[in-house]
């Protein structure tokens, strides 16, 4: 017969499971939903600061105006989901829910903190996840060796699904946006996967918890791949001053023009989860992610530190104007490109001289 | 246009840019962003809580003194917009005026040849429909003293050219 604290430790083995706590509950689902709010929340407010304004305010003054998110949330949930007539309704429903699902599809493998064999809440999982390049368990999803790859190629699919939207949606200032994220794409891309290459080089790995446990802050051995990944993770997601996809001032909204209600939360959704997962990514690479602690306490240090990049890449909304097409392209493949070719080079003389 | 091609043989479409410049200037406004985040200088007015106190000569609600107009129609000619109107009430021709229409410009005050009309100064008004917009004689003819649909102190303030700021608000009276 099963007695109580039997019950009790089961359902507590299970919950802390890593494929189900670190993927649904703490930096996974839940807790990027709440963030995703705050998130919305703080770069109103930055815009305003910055621009000397107040920002939403009246909805609940106390919290300055936190509370007028979940207000804006609430409204656009229940507002009417109109389906244009001549479009494929299937895809068109399909359209904006398939970007947001592999924007969050990266948070399964990227690792968010490691598992010591003994003292944690989650030290039962050590073998379950056992990483054999860092001698440790990691709290993540689901453990590849290669998981540096496997994300970036995830993320890297993204763009495809925004021409899907285009073309589901069949309008014509959501087709001038496809055409531009297909332009914009091929730069930054590159830019992204050079600087990871660069990072894979330098610590002589693909595993990203083996670049945090070697202890090195990647913006320290290679401040270069971090810009490069920065503005590359900026242009990809879409915002400011890269903002040329959704450019609402020339093309209403994009690809997400035609969207309203539900859809269009999670037509917006997806670009800032994406930034989160981005986020995730520099934060291990190139901010040591958990690195002085382990186990529970390490996931909620990576989360801080991608926070941090996740609002300072929502505050440049406040410093910059949008460039144009030609400006970012120029931008990528003049200036950056020579940048992440050079961040490659000063990346294998580090990992030859420094890092072992 | 060969005269011109020999002077600047070579015309670029864009000016030479120095890169390591470009990343100061990027750095510099982010800077500049971040100053103002930690110490922002607002230039919002809470309206309901405070408001800025007009000079004398703005132009407000308008307002008929039944008694003297004659009914020449001279306002209803002259409104820019079409917002005065005739109407006829007991035998008289009145003049009544449409807030949805009206653009303040103080026409038919000008114009008006007994100084029937008159510029008030009630600027602050809200209306829940557009019926109530359209003010036929009687109401055109009573003080606009419809109560603020807030509660809540209204603070007069004025605006002041301040050195760093720009604007700066300072108690009014």
């Amino acid at each position: 017969m099963l007695s109580l604290s039997h019950i009790i430790s089961l359902i507590k083995f299970y919950l802390f499971y890593p494929s189900f706590f670190a993927v649904i509950i703490f930096p996974g689902l839940i807790f990027t939903t709440v963030i995703l709010l705050v998130t919305i929340w703080f770069e109103r407010k930055a815009a305003a600061r910055v621009q000397m304004r107040i920002g939403p305010l009246y909805v609940s003054k106390r919290t300055g105006g936190l509370l007028q998110l979940v207000a804006d949330a609430i409204r656009i949930v229940f507002s009417e989901i109109i389906i244009p007539n001549g479009v494929n309704p299937t895809l068109y429903v399909l359209a904006p829910v398939l970007p947001l699902a592999f924007s969050f599809i990266p948070m399964v493998l990227i690792p968010f903190s490691s598992i010591p064999q003994s003292g944690s809440v989650l030290s039962p999982y050590y073998y379950d996840f056992y990483d054999p390049e860092i001698g440790q368990g990691v709290l993540v999803g689901y453990f590849v060796e290669y998981n540096m790859v496997l994300v970036l190629g995830i993320l890297a699919i993204i763009p495809i699904f925004i021409l899907l939207q285009a073309w589901a949606t069949n309008n014509r200032f959501a087709i001038l946006g496809a055409v531009r994220e297909s332009l914009l794409s091929v730069s930054y891309d590159v830019l992204i996967l050079m600087a990871v290459v660069a990072i894979a080089l330098e610590y002589h790995t693909l595993d990203i918890a083996r670049v945090v446990a070697t202890g090195i802050p990647g913006i320290i051995a290679n401040p270069l791949a971090a810009l490069v990944f920065f503005v590359g993770m900026i242009m990809g997601t879409g915002r400011f001053p890269f903002d040329i996809v959704e450019a609402d001032t020339e093309l209403v909204l994009g690809p997400a023009t035609e969207y309203s209600g539900f859809l269009f939360v999670l037509a917006m959704g997806g670009g800032y989860i994406a930034t989160f997962a981005y986020s995730f990514i520099f934060a291990d690479l190139f901010l040591s992610g958990w690195a002085p602690l382990s186990g529970l306490p390490g996931a909620l240090i990576t989360s801080i530190k991608a926070i941090l990049v996740l609002w300072f890449s929502v505050f440049l909304r406040s410093v910059y104007g949008r460039y144009r097409l030609d400006q970012a392209l120029r931008g990528s493949w003049k200036y950056l490109l020579p940048v992440a070719f050079a961040s490659i080079i000063l990346g294998l003389v580090v990992g030859w001289i420094w890092i072992r | 246009m060969d005269k011109v091609k020999e002077q600047n043989p070579k015309i670029k479409e864009y000016k030479k840019e120095n890169p390591f410049r470009l990343f100061t200037d990027h750095l510099q406004a982010v800077g500049a962003g971040l100053k103002y985040m930690i110490s922002p200088q607002r230039i919002t007015i809470k309206y309901p809580e405070e408001s800025l106190s007009l000079p004398t000569g703005y132009r407000g609600m308008i307002r008929l003194y039944k008694d003297i107009c004659i009914g020449c129609t001279l306002c209803a000619l002259i409104c820019p917009a079409d917002a005065m109107k005739m109407v006829t009430e007991e035998g008289k021709k009145l003049p009544s005026i449409n807030y949805g229409r009206c653009v303040f410009c103080g026409f038919c005050v000008d114009v008006c040849p007994v100084d029937a009309l008159k510029e008030t100064r009630v600027h602050d008004a809200t209306f829940t429909n557009r019926r109530d917009l359209v003010f036929r004689p009687d109401r055109f003819s009573q003080d606009f003293d419809e109560p603020a649909p807030v509660e809540g102190v209204v603070k007069k303030v004025k605006a002041i050219i301040d050195e760093k700021k720009g604007i700066r608000y300072v108690p009014d009276e």
